[in-house]
């Protein structure tokens, strides 16, 4: 409907439009803290509640930052909510079962993580199974170990203090670990995708996999390689998730799958005409952040999160299209 | 045979597309009950006539007559209710449905109490289906069915509609010989009927066999009409090709004899490669020429790895070659400008700095990073060297004009500098003022030590541009130009060189 009656909008109309479609979801983003401020002057324009906020941000972050790497490629990745439960409880699980070391135990998952996501790219690339079938399958077979590693019960008991502190703790200036680990994690892709020669082929790849094919990038290899940052940031979600709840739990992370990609288009809105790129989705995922601080601020009850969440998804996913359509025109 | 009135007539159809005139003039008369053949060289303007009649595009100027009435068709849906049917080369189905429901699709159905009758229907179709000698159950899925029974469910689909006039493009293009013996049976069958069939076919032997009448186009327009004894070989390649267009020797440039650099031995893959040698030598422009579907686009893809072949090999620089993959080619020395630059070869949201950028991005590398001012520096360099009319490096690729994109798509390699270049089609939908510019530049190239393929469909663009031209046809190459014997005729005579055992091999 829009594409229609876009070509006969005037200049001035196509202009507003473009930039709404770029910049809407910054003015969003800006028009929410400022309402939130004035509505709730104690409460909402503090130091201590944007910390809050960013600390509550982090962990959804860093799982969609590295989702979007698989979009950037032109594939879903619908494991990383399921995989970064599994790699929570794994996580504790050697831990406090196997008595392995903190480090081993974390480098044990990230390891994990990573041929996680290395067996989603394969089925994709190599047996051609559509992306949302193959990671779906994937998922659900890794809530499957989930609960087989941890017979459905949490593994709470015997978790050490140290491995608390890892999501907990303020070893730089004070600054919140999680938000320290988000900003690396987010600043390490923004660089790969937007300044290495790799980048630029992970964009080409997505942008256009016939070209890039006889421009001679390797599509399947790139396409493995988004497959596999997914899987290792859904994996560090996992840990610092459990890190941050003390124990282990079947299902915890499962949520942030519907939240990652909400971020991730969200972000495809921003900036850039329904591109996907990893700044997008980082004001992609504080906008949900604010949001949900704001519910919470006004007391709203729990299940409009939820709702507030699928509406966020659509919205974001419509802006994402009219960005594409705008720039087609 | 039949003589009288022609119920249908296109009578001086003119057609401009943008500034390219495709009809300047073309006038056809098709009589009941008799095969007509469509002749003409790529661009001559067959398909824009078909298109025309079949609705999907209006003419400039000119008048279809319709039993001497004049007829409007603005719409495929008027053609087909004016009595018209439409076969294609890429025949149409939907996959998920049955070959009834194919039949059927779009036309009015029988119903009973509101539900779709399909046994009254079966009732109806199954004596066509019969007729055309449709093997395939009616209610079985098209899925898996051949080229051949697709062409017969074309058919009765024409016949249940009551078509008049079916029109049949290239129908034997992916026919094997007996399934093109069983066509034309059907084909006489049809006439014997009354309907009239307008065949549109490269394939001189079986214009020659079974049209009555032929109309030959050139250049849009109507060059010949032939009939009955008049439709000769001869005749046909003659009205075809033209005689005087040309005549006057190509100045002839020194010869380039560098060493061989890509040999081609017995190249195969089924069906549309049938065994393909040739060598490709340092400093040469070697043109592929050809007409469309004769296997030249699926040749480039095999040396440079996009697939793989059946049979045969190759030597790059007399090492064996045998590309796993385009970045293995790439990485061996060759680089390709695809056919379809808009789909293959460019990311048309990205910008011209993005897309010259891609096949050379090790060169950009400045520790882990990417040397954006070097990248910046490249890019314009290679926009004022292919005088690419662009503000800057960073205009995305979409708002550039044809030849524009298609330089963009060149200039990729020329920062690489391959030791081959294939080029497939390099200035279709280019003006001719680019046109001449992009040859210059792959002289340029060839001038500088490059081995480049050229594929081209016109003929008139080979002998300008190439030192040497292989003539393709059927999958094969039928022979070889150069010297003063480079002329288009001699590429057009040659594309429409008789197959060598034609369907047998397959």
């Amino acid at each position: 409907m829009i594409a229609d009656t876009g070509r006969r909008l005037s200049p001035r109309a196509k202009a507003a439009l473009n930039f709404l479609a770029r910049y809407g979801t910054i003015l969003g983003l800006a028009a929410m803290i400022v309402a939130f401020a004035l509505l709730s002057p104690r409460a909402f324009p503090t130091v201590g509640n944007f910390r809050n906020v960013l600390n509550q941000a982090s962990l959804a972050m860093i799982i969609a930052t590295g989702l979007t790497l698989a979009v950037i490629v032109g594939e879903l990745d619908l494991s990383v909510g399921f995989a970064a439960s599994l790699h929570g409880i794994l996580v504790t699980g050697l831990i406090v079962s196997d008595g392995l070391p903190i480090p081993v135990a974390i480098a044990v998952v990230l390891a994990a993580g990573a041929v996680i996501g290395l067996i989603n790219g394969l089925i994709v690339t190599k047996i051609r199974v559509n992306s949302v079938i193959a990671t779906l399958g994937v998922g659900t077979i890794l809530t499957g170990l989930a609960f087989a590693y941890s017979a459905g019960v949490p593994i709470v008991a015997g978790v050490p203090e140290a491995f608390l502190q890892l999501s907990l703790g303020h070893w730089l200036f004070g600054i919140p670990n999680d938000i320290v680990v988000m900003v690396a994690v987010a600043a390490a892709l923004w660089l790969l995708v937007e300044r290495t020669p790799l980048g630029q082929e992970i964009q080409a790849v997505g942008g256009n996999p016939a070209a890039a094919r006889l421009a001679g990038i390797e599509v399947d290899r790139i396409k493995l390689l988004g497959f596999t940052i997914s899987g290792v940031c859904a994996s560090l979600t996992g840990i610092l998730l459990a890190s941050r709840l003390g124990s282990g739990t079947a299902s915890a992370g499962d949520s942030y799958l519907l939240t990652a990609f909400a971020a991730v288009f969200l972000g495809s809105a921003t900036l850039r005409d329904g591109e996907f790129h990893v700044l997008g989705t980082v004001i992609g995922a504080l906008i949900i952040a604010f949001g949900f601080n704001g519910l919470n601020i006004f007391g709203a009850p729990t299940f409009s999160q939820y709702m507030l969440q699928g509406a966020i998804l659509i919205v974001a996913v419509g802006l994402s299209s009219l960005g594409r359509s705008i720039a087609e025109r | 045979m039949m003589d009288g009135a022609p119920f249908l007539v296109a009578e001086d159809i003119a057609k401009s597309y943008g500034g390219a005139q495709a009809l300047r003039g073309v006038t056809v008369a098709l009589h009941a009950g008799e095969v007509h053949g469509l002749v003409g060289a790529n661009g001559a303007g067959k398909s824009t006539l078909i298109r025309i009649l079949a609705g999907v595009t209006g003419p400039d100027s000119g008048r279809i007559l319709l039993d001497g009435r004049p007829v409007a068709i603005p719409s495929p849906h008027h053609a087909a209710d004016l009595g018209m049917s439409f076969i294609h080369q890429e025949l149409a189905f939907v996959p998920g449905m049955s070959v009834i429901q194919n039949i059927m699709l779009g036309l009015p159905k029988k119903t009973r109490f509101g539900m779709i009758d399909w046994a009254a229907i079966a009732h109806e179709v199954a004596p066509v289906a019969k007729r055309v000698g449709l093997g395939a159950p009616l209610f079985a899925g098209v899925k898996g069915l051949s080229t051949a029974e697709n062409w017969l469910i074309s058919i009765c689909r024409a016949l249940i509609r009551r078509a008049r006039l079916i029109v049949m493009d290239e129908p034997t293009a992916s026919l094997s010989a007996g399934e093109a013996e069983k066509l034309f049976r059907i084909i006489a069958d049809l006439t014997r009927s009354g309907v009239g069939v307008l065949y549109v076919s490269h394939r001189l032997d079986e214009i020659k066999r079974l049209c009555t009448r032929v109309t030959a186009l050139r250049d849009g327009r109507t060059v010949a009409h032939l009939r009955g004894g008049q439709i000769t070989r001869g005749a046909l390649v003659g009205a075809i090709v033209g005689t005087s267009a040309e005549a006057q020797a190509r100045a002839q440039p020194a010869p380039r004899t560098g060493g061989v650099v890509l040999s081609v031995d017995g190249l195969a893959r089924l069906p549309r490669v049938r065994g393909v040698s040739f060598v490709l030598r340092r400093g040469e422009v070697l043109g592929l020429g050809g007409l469309v579907g004769a296997g030249r686009s699926e040749v480039a893809r095999l040396i440079y790895g996009a697939d793989r072949p059946d049979s045969g090999t190759m030597t790059l620089h007399g090492q064996p070659f045998a590309p796993a993959s385009p970045a293995a080619a790439v990485r061996a020395g060759l680089g390709l400008v695809p056919e379809e630059r808009r789909t293959e070869a460019l990311l048309l949201h990205r910008s011209i700095a993005f897309n010259l950028q891609l096949a050379n991005l090790a060169s950009l590398r400045r520790g882990p990073l990417l040397d954006g001012g070097r990248r910046t520096r490249l890019a314009l360099g290679v926009i004022r060297d292919l005088a690419i009319k662009a503000q800057g490096p960073d205009l995305p690729v979409a708002r550039l004009s044809g030849g524009n994109q298609q330089k963009v798509a060149i200039g990729r390699w020329l920062l690489r500098a391959p030791d081959v270049l294939i080029l497939d089609e390099p200035t279709r939908g280019v003006d001719i003022g680019a046109r001449s510019e992009i040859h210059r530049h792959v002289r340029a190239l060839a001038a500088r030590g490059m081995a480049v393929l050229v594929i081209s469909s016109e003929p008139e663009e080979l002998p300008d541009l190439c030192d040497r031209v292989l003539v393709m046809a059927e999958g094969r190459v039928v022979l070889e130009l150069c010297g003063a014997g480079l002329t288009r005729n001699a590429v057009v005579a040659a594309s429409y060189a008789e197959a060598p055992a034609h369907g047998v091999s397959a």
